[in-house]
C-alpha cells in the first residue's frame, strides 16, 4: 500500500531494485587491448531535498536530489597492470582505491592491479560530494581503460559498494533524479533537469567540513517523514514547469525540516536574509557545512546575489562563490 | 492516477480526492470517503508500533463516516471492529458497516450527563476493558488523523503548485489542520479558512440549544486535533446556506457531495470571486449519496424551511466569536490560541458590558 499512489507506477520494489542487473553484459573479451583510462564527474552543492520517501511497496527509504555544481569537478586516470598492486594517489583515497578493485572485479579483470591519479577542487567535507566525485571518477577511468562506459545503474551499485553511501551524480546534471543514497539506486526519475537557478554559495562554518560519511541518519519523526511527500510533489511540478520559484520553496522547506537534526549555526538569519534580497529559496548540504541562495535567473539575480552578499558579509561569512545551473545558457539579449 | 496502475485494493484506489477546477482561480479537492486518509494511516501506525496486532479488535465510537472508513480499512486488513453508536444512526450505514464486519453497538439511552456521547464513550471503555490487546483509533485526538494527509498535500502541490488560500469544514481538527501543516512548509503565507456551523464549540460557540441540522462539520465538544494557531479566518455557515450551496455544486458541478462539502463551497467560492489573482482549494469530504433523502430531498428541504432559490447573501463579520445567529458570520482568527480570541478586545468588551 501506497499513500503516494501518484508515484507508485515509477518507482520500483524493493524486490526489482535488488535484482543484480546480467554481470555477464558488462565483461570486455579477455584480448580487449587495455590502455590508460580516464574519468570525470562534476560535483554538486549539497542538496536541493534530503529525507525520506515512499517506495511502491510502501517501504520507507532515504532519499535526496542533489544540486549539480560546475564549480567543483574530480578527474581521475588509471593504468592499468595484469598483476601486481593497485595503487592509488593521493594515497588517502583508500574509497576510490576499493571502488577500482571493485570495477575491475565486475569487468572480469579479478587479480589486475595498476595505478590511479585522483586530481580536482572539490572541497572535502563539505558535503559537496568529494568522497563521491573521487569514487565515480574513478570507476569510469577504470571501465575507460577497457572501452567500457558503464550505466548509470552499475555505476551507483560499485560506488555503494565502495562507501556505503552515495550520491546521485552518475546521472549527470541532465536528468534529476530522487537517489537512494544508502542503496545506491533510483528511486524516482523526475523526467528532466531542475529548473535553471543561479546560486550563490557560501560555507556556514568558514572553511571547515564535517565527517559527512560517518553521520548516522536522522531520525526523523513520524510527521517529518509524511511532510516530505508534499515536498516531492511540488519538486515534480517545479521540474515539469522549469518552475525556479518553485525549486526554491521544495529547497528551503527541506532545509527547515534538517535545521534542528544538523543544526548549521544563523540558519535563522540566513533564512531571512534570503527572504529580504529576495532568494527564491535556500539550499544546504544536509550532511555537510555548505549552503547556497537560489535565484531566479529572470528576476535579477546578479543585483540579487550582490545585496546578499553584502548581508552575508555582516553576518562574518566572507567567502561566497557564485553559480548558474543552466545547462543551455542563453545568449544575452541584444540591446 | 495513472491509468495503467492496479490498486492493491479499493482503499488505496479511492483514497486520494479528484482534483477539479470549479473556478479559473477554485480547485476542488472531491473525496470518494476523505476518513478513508486517517483511518488507513491510524490503523497502520498502529500496527507498526504494535499497538494493533494482527487480526486483533479496532473499537470505536462513531456514527460517521469515520465509522465507514473504519470498517473499510479493517474489513481488508483483517481486523475485527466494533463500533458504538446511538438510535440516530441510519439502517443504511449500519447495514453496511454490519455488511463489512463491524459489530455496531447501539446505546438506547442517553447518560445522566453527557447526552448520547457519554453514554457512547462509556459503553466504549467497557469493550476496550473486555478485550485485552484491543485498540481505539480516537479521531479527535490521535496525532496520526491530522498526520495522515500528507499524500493529499502531494497530491495538491504536483498539481497546483503553491496555492495561495485552503478552504474546508472543521470537525475533527483532521484535514484542514493537516493538510495545511503540510502545505505551509511549502507555502508559509498560505490562508487557512475553517468552516463551522452554529452552536459548534470548535470556534467558540456553546452548543446549547437544540442540535444542529447540519451534520459533519462542527462539534459539540472541544478535539484536541484542532489546531486553532492554523487559522486565518474563521466562517460559521447555517444549514439552509449548506444546502444550497450543496445543490449548487451538483447543479453547476455534477459534483454530488454532503452538505459540509457545500458549506466549504459556499465560503471557498466567496474567496475566489474577492480575490481574482489567487489561487485558492477547497476540501469536499463525502459523496451525497447519505443525503439523497434529506438534502438532495426538495420536500425535505420545504419541511425543514429550506428554499433552494433563496439568496445565499454576505457573510456578516463579527468582531469576535459569540453565539449569534447570522445565518453566515465570519471573524478574523488570526492565526490566535483559542483562548487568546476569546479574549480578544471584542470579547473583553462584551464581558465588561
Amino acid at each position: 500500500m501506497t499513500p503516494a499512489a501518484l508515484l507508485s507506477h515509477t518507482r520500483g520494489t524493493a524486490a526489482e531494485r535488488a535484482r543484480p542487473a546480467p554481470a555477464a553484459a558488462l565483461f570486455p573479451p579477455p584480448d580487449q587491448p587495455c590502455r590508460a583510462g580516464h574519468g570525470a564527474i562534476q560535483a554538486h552543492h549539497g542538496e536541493i531535498l534530503q529525507g525520506i520517501f515512499y517506495s511502491a511497496d510502501g517501504a520507507q527509504e532515504h532519499g535526496l536530489v542533489t544540486l549539480p555544481c560546475g564549480l567543483f569537478a574530480t578527474r581521475a586516470r588509471f593504468r592499468p597492470l595484469r598483476s601486481g598492486p593497485l595503487t592509488v594517489e593521493p594515497r588517502d583515497r583508500a574509497r576510490a582505491r576499493a571502488a577500482a578493485r571493485l570495477t575491475l572485479d565486475a569487468l572480469g579483470r579479478t587479480g589486475w592491479g595498476g595505478s590511479i591519479r585522483i586530481e580536482g577542487n572539490v572541497p572535502l567535507q563539505w558535503g559537496c560530494g568529494s568522497s563521491t566525485t573521487d569514487v565515480l571518477s574513478t570507476i569510469r577511468a577504470v571501465a575507460d581503460a577497457f572501452g567500457v562506459v558503464l550505466e548509470p545503474e552499475w555505476i551507483a551499485r560499485l560506488s555503494v559498494a565502495a562507501e556505503t553511501a552515495s550520491d546521485s551524480l552518475m546521472y549527470g546534471p541532465e536528468r534529476a533524479v530522487l537517489f537512494a543514497q544508502r542503496r545506491g539506486c533510483k528511486l524516482l526519475d523526475l523526467g528532466g533537469p531542475l529548473p535553471a537557478v543561479r546560486v550563490l554559495g557560501f560555507n556556514t562554518q568558514a572553511d571547515h567540513g564535517t565527517a559527512t560519511l560517518s553521520l548516522p541518519p536522522i531520525p526523523y519523526s513520524v510527521w517529518e517523514i509524511e511532510a516530505f511527500q508534499p515536498l516531492l510533489g511540488l519538486l515534480r511540478r517545479a521540474v515539469e514547469r522549469r518552475d525556479a520559484a518553485l525549486l526554491g520553496r521544495v529547497a528551503t522547506a527541506s532545509t527547515v525540516i534538517t535545521q534542528p537534526h544538523r543544526p548549521k549555526p544563523d540558519m535563522p538569519r540566513l533564512l531571512r536574509l534570503a527572504r529580504e534580497v529576495g532568494a527564491v529559496g535556500t539550499q544546504v548540504a544536509h550532511s555537510g557545512t555548505v549552503a547556497g541562495f537560489l535565484f531566479d535567473p529572470a528576476d535579477d539575480p546578479a543585483g540579487r546575489a550582490a545585496r546578499a552578499r553584502q548581508g552575508l558579509r555582516r553576518l562574518g561569512v566572507q567567502r561566497s562563490w557564485e553559480f548558474s545551473t543552466d545547462l543551455d545558457p542563453k545568449p544575452e539579449p541584444v540591446s | 492516477m495513472s491509468g495503467t496502475l492496479i490498486n492493491a485494493n479499493f482503499v488505496d484506489a479511492v483514497a486520494l480526492p479528484r482534483i477539479v477546477w470549479l473556478r479559473p482561480n477554485l480547485i476542488g479537492l472531491s473525496f470518494t470517503l476523505m476518513k478513508l486518509l486517517p483511518a488507513r494511516f491510524i490503523i497502520r501506525k498502529a500496527l507498526e508500533q504494535g499497538e494493533l496486532r494482527p487480526g486483533g479488535l479496532i473499537a470505536e465510537t462513531t456514527s460517521g463516516t469515520f465509522g465507514l472508513a473504519l470498517a473499510m480499512v479493517a474489513r481488508l486488513g483483517g481486523n475485527r471492529l466494533a463500533l458504538v453508536s446511538d438510535p440516530a444512526i441510519e439502517p443504511p450505514l449500519r447495514r453496511r458497516l454490519e455488511d463489512l464486519g463491524a459489530t455496531v453497538h447501539i446505546v438506547r439511552r442517553p447518560g445522566p450527563t453527557g447526552g448520547f456521547q457519554q453514554a457512547r464513550l462509556a459503553v466504549l471503555e467497557r469493550i476496550l476493558e473486555e478485550n485485552p490487546g484491543s485498540y481505539c483509533p480516537r479521531q479527535y485526538s490521535n496525532p496520526h488523523n491530522p498526520g495522515s494527509y500528507a499524500p493529499c498535500a502531494e497530491l495538491l502541490a504536483h498539481a497546483a503548485g503553491a496555492i495561495d488560500c485552503l478552504v474546508g469544514s472543521v470537525g475533527s481538527g483532521g484535514s484542514v489542520c493537516g493538510i495545511s501543516s503540510y502545505l505551509r512548509l511549502i507555502v508559509p503565507e498560505l490562508n487557512v479558512i475553517g468552516v463551522d456551523t452554529h452552536r459548534s464549540v470548535i470556534f467558540g460557540q456553546s452548543d446549547a440549544g437544540s442540535g444542529r441540522l447540519l451534520r459533519g462539520l462542527g462539534n459539540s465538544l472541544m478535539p484536541a486535533n484542532v489546531d486553532h494557531t492554523a487559522f486565518d479566518s474563521v466562517h460559521w455557515v447555517g444549514a439552509a446556506e449548506a444546502f444550497r450551496a450543496t445543490r449548487r455544486l451538483h447543479r453547476d458541478h455534477a459534483l454530488y457531495m454532503g452538505p459540509t462539502s457545500g458549506a466549504a463551497y459556499l465560503v471557498a467560492d466567496r474567496w475566489a470571486r474577492e480575490n481574482p489573482d489567487g489561487l485558492a482549494a477547497v476540501v469536499l469530504p463525502d459523496e451525497g449519496y447519505r443525503y439523497q433523502d434529506t438534502v438532495y430531498d426538495n420536500a425535505w428541504l420545504e419541511e425543514k424551511g429550506v428554499r433552494l432559490d433563496g439568496p445565499d447573501g454576505e457573510p456578516v463579520e463579527w468582531d469576535r466569536p459569540h453565539d449569534g445567529d447570522d445565518p453566515w458570520a465570519f471573524y478574523h482568527w488570526d492565526r490566535q490560541e483559542y483562548g487568546e480570541a476569546m479574549t480578544s478586545p471584542g470579547s473583553l468588551e462584551l464581558a465588561l458590558r
